[in-house]
């Protein structure tokens, strides 16, 4: 066993499958990070993952195209989350039973879907769907281990690393990041200032949506070529998770992305590893337990802080 | 005489919401259903139309009303837990473990402490979230979620490899609980097992708690402020524990209610979102007991309502989903009862 892993390690598949999870955590974690900072906790990104994985196939395997069905996907995922914006901004619902809804939405239409088009009720994988291409990098996919590292991965684990540092950017050096922030932190006066919050918010939930959407879609059409009802299976619990663990920063979700998406690699492989002496529900639990000792570890530090500022 | 009025435009508010809810539902029954009418009379009257599906709807309102009551009691001290899932599954599992391994004990000892034992388990699961929130002011919500995953996971772990019935052919169960602690039915032919007479006891047990004793005024008085109960004297800190603590104790009661009324012994991932089907129960409540009761009651009524539907039509039980996705957002929405208020309360009061 351990030396089935060892290997799996030294001939990086432990790394390609950890790309595969790492790519729907780390996507939604990005949309939940958009939204946080803008003071709307998105905790939907479970739901609104089903309905984008959903769309994104029947589109995709209707039109035989990968970029209709991830769009198609996407655009679903960005309309659920102006309704939750409608409902939580302007009919004030908490946006956490919001939220709440949006996950138990995502899971139920998806299965009523699902059984009113194609007459199945437990999954749907259509024949001959173009799934969202693999990268192969010429050149480099020949040499022995960067080529295994580089090439050969699904496009959206491209979007997904780009989107990281689009997120920086966004958040970080643009007006409207200075926007997000402002409204996230003292909603009261950016208004004061003209920062037109409600807009901003509406706006920071419909970029949840585009990564969560982005999300779904590789799960549906990249990490594998079926839809299967509740599919996430707690990945969009993950990804708020990351957003935790990573302290509210595309960086820092980016390693908790890593960490969860090795969990989750590790998790697999013993599972499939006969014999394995590890229980398997234990590696998976590893980014529950993490996640929870970050937030202890953040609140405790922030504690700190608040009384060293008060001495000072 | 005023809060009489507010009481009755709440009350009317929550059940304009609630028919158009049903009303959503309806449409998309209409819109997408070949034979609508069909369709709609086994959602409506299929829960009725005989003795054993009236007894499934009672034994689908028990675990509901336990983890309502659960969420009900912690929402109340405005703590928004989410984690009656994970103490139902620690609960349900110390309880069954109780139920399963303890032999020589007469009936009338082995229930009670069986259902003892799934209060601890629930109340000492919930109280890391409690500590967690109290000492390290760790955000409820995402402790809560990320210790219903722990819960599940710990609990299957021990149910595969240290628990499990070597008869049970390769289900991940426990043994079968000693048969005479288990919840038999209330009548011969009428499938409603005694679990709904334990559910109607804590329902007053919680109305006791929650608005006759110290400790309910106190968790109450968190809830509405919690600064304001501080200065008054209050150890929110302490409230705030009890009151998860609490919260723990019903959902572990629901868990091992399901375990002894319908499953026999404790069996891996056997809630499936009971919990969070509680934090529903709780909202449409408005975190009042007796609410539960009503609201458990209309929501089994709605599950068993979907599945005679799906049985008896050509539309898919997930309907209910979005009657009750509608149900939660528009009872929750604060503006519409703002609104109500102000253009009803007002009239009312001149």
């Amino acid at each position: 066993m351990w030396q089935s892993l060892w290997s799996q390690i030294m001939d990086l598949t432990l790394v390609v499958v950890m790309l595969r999870f790492m790519t729907p955590i780390l996507l939604s974690a990005l949309g939940g990070l958009i939204s946080e900072i803008a003071g709307v906790i998105n905790i939907g990104l479970e739901g609104l993952m089903l309905i984008s994985a959903f769309t994104s196939i029947a589109v995709g395997s209707a039109t035989g195209s990968w970029v209709l069905g991830t769009l198609a996907g996407v655009a679903a995922s960005v309309m659920i989350c102006y309704g939750m914006g409608f409902f939580s901004i302007k009919l004030k619902v908490d946006i956490i039973i919001a939220g709440f809804a949006v996950n138990i939405f995502g899971s139920g239409f998806t299965i009523f879907m699902m059984s009113r088009i194609y007459g199945v009720s437990g999954n749907y994988s259509p024949s001959g769907l173009n799934n969202i291409p693999a990268i192969n990098i010429p050149f480099i996919q020949h040499i022995p281990v960067l080529g295994k590292l580089l090439s050969g991965h699904s496009l959206m684990v491209w979007i997904a690393l780009i989107s990281v540092i689009f997120c920086m950017l966004l958040i970080y050096r643009t007006p409207y990041g200075v926007h997000l922030r402002s409204v996230g932190e003292a909603p009261e006066a950016a208004k004061s200032l003209g920062i037109p919050v409600n807009r901003i918010q509406y706006s920071a939930l419909a970029w949840s949506g585009v990564f969560a959407g982005l999300a779904g879609a590789y799960l549906s059409m990249g990490m594998t070529s079926m839809f299967v009802k509740d599919m996430t299976a707690g990945t969009g619990f993950l990804a708020l998770a990351v957003v935790l663990l990573g302290n509210r920063n595309p960086a820092g979700i980016f390693f908790g992305a890593i960490i969860f998406g090795l969990a989750s690699a590790v998790t697999t492989l013993v599972q499939t590893t006969p014999g394995s002496p590890i229980p398997s529900q234990f590696i998976q639990m590893i980014p529950y337990v993490v996640t929870i000792i970050a937030l202890v570890f953040f609140a405790v530090r922030k504690k700190r802080r608040r009384i060293v500022l008060a001495q000072g | 005489m005023k809060t009489g009025n507010a009481t009755i435009l709440e009350f009317a508010g929550i059940a304009v919401a609630v028919i158009l809810a049903l009303l959503c539902g309806f449409a998309v029954i209409l819109v997408t259903s070949d034979e609508p009418l069909n369709a709609l009379a086994s959602l409506l009257l299929g829960p009725v139309s005989n003795l054993f599906n009236i007894g499934t709807v009672l034994n689908k309102a028990v675990p509901l009303i336990f983890t309502g009551l659960a969420l009900a009691v912690v929402f109340q001290s405005g703590v928004f837990s989410m984690g009656a899932e994970g103490q139902l599954y620690a609960g349900g599992f110390l309880g069954a473990l109780a139920g399963v391994y303890i032999h020589g004990l007469t009936p009338w000892l082995h229930l009670p402490l069986v259902l003892i034992c799934a209060m601890v388990g629930g109340a000492l699961f919930a109280a890391i979230a409690g500590l967690l929130k109290t000492y390290a002011n760790a955000n409820e919500i995402v402790t809560t979620l990320m210790l219903n995953f722990v819960a599940i996971l710990t609990t299957s772990y021990f149910v595969n490899n240290m628990f499990k019935d070597p008869n049970s052919g390769g289900f991940a169960r426990m043994p079968y609980v000693n048969p005479e602690i288990l919840l038999g039915k209330l009548f011969p032919g009428f499938p409603a097992h005694a679990g709904i007479v334990l559910a109607l006891l804590a329902v007053v047990v919680v109305y006791l708690m929650l608005y006759k004793t110290n400790v309910g005024y106190e968790l109450r008085l968190v809830g509405k402020s919690s600064r304001f109960a501080h200065y008054g004297g209050i150890a929110t800190n302490r409230v705030v524990l009890t009151s998860i603590m609490i919260s723990g104790a019903f959902a572990g009661l629901a868990g091992i209610v399901e375990i002894l009324g319908v499953h026999g012994t404790y069996k891996d991932n056997f809630s499936a979102g009971l919990g969070f089907d509680g934090i529903i129960i709780a909202l449409l409540a408005r975190n009042h007991p007796i609410g539960v009761l009503i609201a458990a009651l209309f929501y089994a009524y709605i599950q068993v309502g979907a599945q005679t539907m799906q049985v008896g039509s050509d539309m898919p039980r997930e309907v209910a989903v979005i009657m009750q996705v509608m149900l939660v957002l528009l009872v929750s929405s604060q503006a519409i009862f703002v609104y109500l208020k102000q253009k009803y309360g007002q009239k009312a009061v001149k």
